[in-house]
């Protein structure tokens, strides 16, 4: 199975586990996940809770390295980089949309959205036109000088998205983007991620609501560290 | 990450907890306030020393029957063992030592003027031989100095110091004027030129009058101090080894025994004040270190707890991109702005410090201006040094970890 990737695929991973040692018990997170996702591509994963679903995100966001397998990101292989290695792929190459936001709460959403291109080594004035840019593609181009606590929920984590789209990344990661979002904001989160798919980016997005998954042209199910179903879904409607 | 990044995001974070921040530096802010305040006063003692303390010429030494003596004991020796120094010794040094050019002495007395009612304590009065004037010129303000036939015949004249002139003589002109001294009317013939305080202690409360003169008036029985202006500077030892031959001799020594007699010179002057200073100097800096060490201990505990309250922070960083060493960088440069700050205030403190010593008290202070480029130094030492440790231990969190705390 081991053949070289194409030029196409955005990430491929064989035989990838992932395993805590906790005490004397070892447990296994994921216990050999084979999946390719091609540049492109908008694919939902979901699964019951505990089934691995963040900690397969964490290592293809290169947030952690496996126990086991192999995974190329665009072509590179990046099982065994080192921590700075790594801190440069997720850089340049992954905008991670997280849960919680994370934003910096002492700094506007301006300096949170620049935050990717300062470790980048972009210089200041290109820094602030890109920050801004990335802010307006997600409609809060009016919200620049805010803070976090100054923005309501569904706003921070649109801020948190610029941040990932701002580095033009080749892959975008969200894990349970709108899990601390109400129903309505959710929506109109998933509606940004389709446009953002719609643009040429590659989504990956873990949820455990169905009807999110729904707007995902593929759905991976994980169950108990492997994967149980990988459904492709021709599109009936567009949004 | 730019090194200016580095310190744009360390400055807001220092201004984000200013009070506590001022808080973790008092330990520096003393530390740094104290070494250069100490410095100052001492730098400033030693300009004032050797430009007033050691007014001998170069190439002039006093040989006296007490040398500088520090402590009791060694006054109780002298006293016993050392012998007057009177004007025979003088004259035989100008007889038998070739080196020493000029041979001159003086004797002392203290006595309290009045004048009206005008009245001046402890005034030093001394009997000179007028060689004396060669080897140590007095600059005269008024009037002049006492003439060679005066000091022969001891006429009842004087030359009197600037607060003579001032206090007892208050908007009169003292020339020609009568000053009794004991009893005794002498003229004032001249005033000499204002010289200031030593340590709060005025340098202008003294008469200069005719040796002769001074015996009559306070007998006999005073130790002289004889100066001697050495024929070559550079070779004044030689002199004062021909000065020690001869009072040894007079003085019937044995090989082995001790001079009963000492010498003062400028070099000695300075070199005695050199060795106090740098004792108390670094009595101070032991201080000083050790607030110094507890201020770098207190900032590497901030800044452990700092990393602490930031772990989530480290961990956004960390997921968009930061290096290892870009969070050791960024916390590292906390640290020395921190303890950098805590410099800058101590260096404030010191300066006010030492303006205001210098101000109220006879201590002189002089602020010496490297003195910041020295706190700023050691501040920088001790911020690397004590925020390396907190500094690795932020740039080796883990990712995940970090982002999962709360
Ligand atoms: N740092 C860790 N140490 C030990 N066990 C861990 C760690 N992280 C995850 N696990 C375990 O690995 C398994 C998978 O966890 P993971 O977070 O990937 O699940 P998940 O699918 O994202 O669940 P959820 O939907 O609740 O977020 C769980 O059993 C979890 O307890
Ligand atoms: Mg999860």
């Amino acid at each position: 199975m081991s053949q070289p990737p194409s030029a196409d695929e955005v990430i491929r991973t064989e035989a990838l586990t992932r395993s805590y040692a906790m005490g004397s018990t070892t447990v296994h997170a994921l216990r050999g996940v084979d999946l390719v996702i091609r540049r492109g591509e908008y694919v939902a994963i979901m699964g019951p809770s505990g089934s691995g679903k963040s900690t397969l995100m964490n290592l293809i966001g290169c947030l952690d390295t496996p126990t086991s397998g192999e995974y190329w990101l665009s072509g590179q292989p990046v099982a065994q980089l080192h921590q700075d290695q790594l801190a440069r792929i997720r850089n340049k190459e992954i905008g991670f949309v997280f849960q919680t936001f994370n934003l910096l709460a002492r700094a506007t959403a301006l300096r949170n959205v620049e935050l990717p291109l300062i470790y980048g080594g972009v210089p200041p004035a290109e820094r602030r036109a890109r920050a801004e840019e990335a802010l307006r593609e997600v409609d809060l181009g009016e919200r620049m000088d805010h803070r976090p606590n100054q923005l309501s929920g569904g706003q921070r984590q649109r801020v948190s998205i610029a941040r990932a789209l701002v580095t033009r990344p080749s892959l975008l990661l969200a894990d349970e983007p709108t899990g601390n979002l109400d129903s309505k904001t959710s929506h109109e989160i998933m509606t940004l991620f389709e446009r953002l798919h719609r643009a040429g980016n590659t989504i990956v997005v873990v949820t455990h609501e169905r009807d999110i998954a729904d707007h995902a042209a593929r759905v991976v199910t994980i169950r108990d560290g492997l994967i149980a179903s990988d459904e492709v879904r021709t599109r009936t409607e567009a949004t | 990450m730019s090194f200016l990044e580095a310190v744009r995001l360390a400055i807001e974070s220092i201004w984000a907890n200013r009070l506590r921040s001022f808080l973790t530096l008092l330990g520096v802010i003393i530390g740094i306030a104290a070494i250069v305040a100490t410095w100052s006063v001492i730098q400033g003692l030693n300009a004032y020393v050797s430009e007033k303390l050691s007014n001998l010429g170069k190439g002039v030494f006093v040989v006296q029957r007490f040398g500088i003596i520090t402590n009791r004991q060694q006054f109780l020796d002298a006293a016993r063992k050392n012998r007057k120094l009177e004007p025979a010794d003088a004259r035989a040094i100008a007889e038998r030592c070739p080196n020493a050019a000029t041979v001159a002495y003086e004797v002392h007395a203290t006595v309290d003027l009045r004048r009206d009612r005008h009245e001046l304590r402890d005034v030093d009065v001394g009997g000179i031989t007028w060689r004396l004037l060669e080897i140590e010129p007095f600059e005269v303000a008024d009037g002049r100095i006492l003439a060679e036939h005066e000091e022969q015949s001891g006429a009842p004249v004087c030359f009197v110091g600037h607060d003579i002139a001032e206090r007892l003589f208050p908007g009169l002109d003292p020339i020609g004027k009568e000053l009794r001294v004991k009893g005794v009317p002498l003229q004032v013939v001249g005033v000499a030129m204002k010289k200031g305080s030593l340590l709060g202690v005025s340098q202008d409360n003294y008469l200069k009058i005719p040796f002769a003169l001074h015996r009559k008036l306070f007998g006999s029985q005073r130790s002289i101090n004889i100066s001697v202006q050495a024929a070559y500077a550079e070779r004044m030892d030689v002199a004062m080894d021909e000065v020690r031959g001869v009072l040894r001799a007079r003085h019937h020594l044995q090989p082995g025994d001790a001079d009963d007699f000492d010498f003062l010179t400028a070099d000695g002057i300075n070199s005695l004040w050199a060795d106090l200073t740098s004792k108390i100097f670094m009595v101070a800096m032991f201080v000083v270190g050790i607030s110094l060490v507890v201020g770098g201990i207190v900032i590497m505990n901030i800044m452990l707890v700092s990393v602490i309250e930031r772990t989530r922070e480290i961990g956004v960083r960390k997921a968009v991109g930061a290096r290892q060493r870009d969070i050791e960088l960024q916390f590292l440069i906390e640290a020395v702005l921190l303890s950098c700050l805590g410099g800058a205030i101590g260096i404030a403190l010191a300066y006010a410090a030492a303006a205001s010593l210098a101000a109220f008290t006879p201590l002189p202070a002089r602020f010496p201006v490297w003195a910041p480029l020295l706190a700023f130094g050691i501040c920088t030492l001790i911020g690397v040094f004590f925020g390396i440790h907190p500094a690795r231990r932020a740039a080796n969190l883990d990712p995940i970890e970090a982002l999962r705390t709360e």
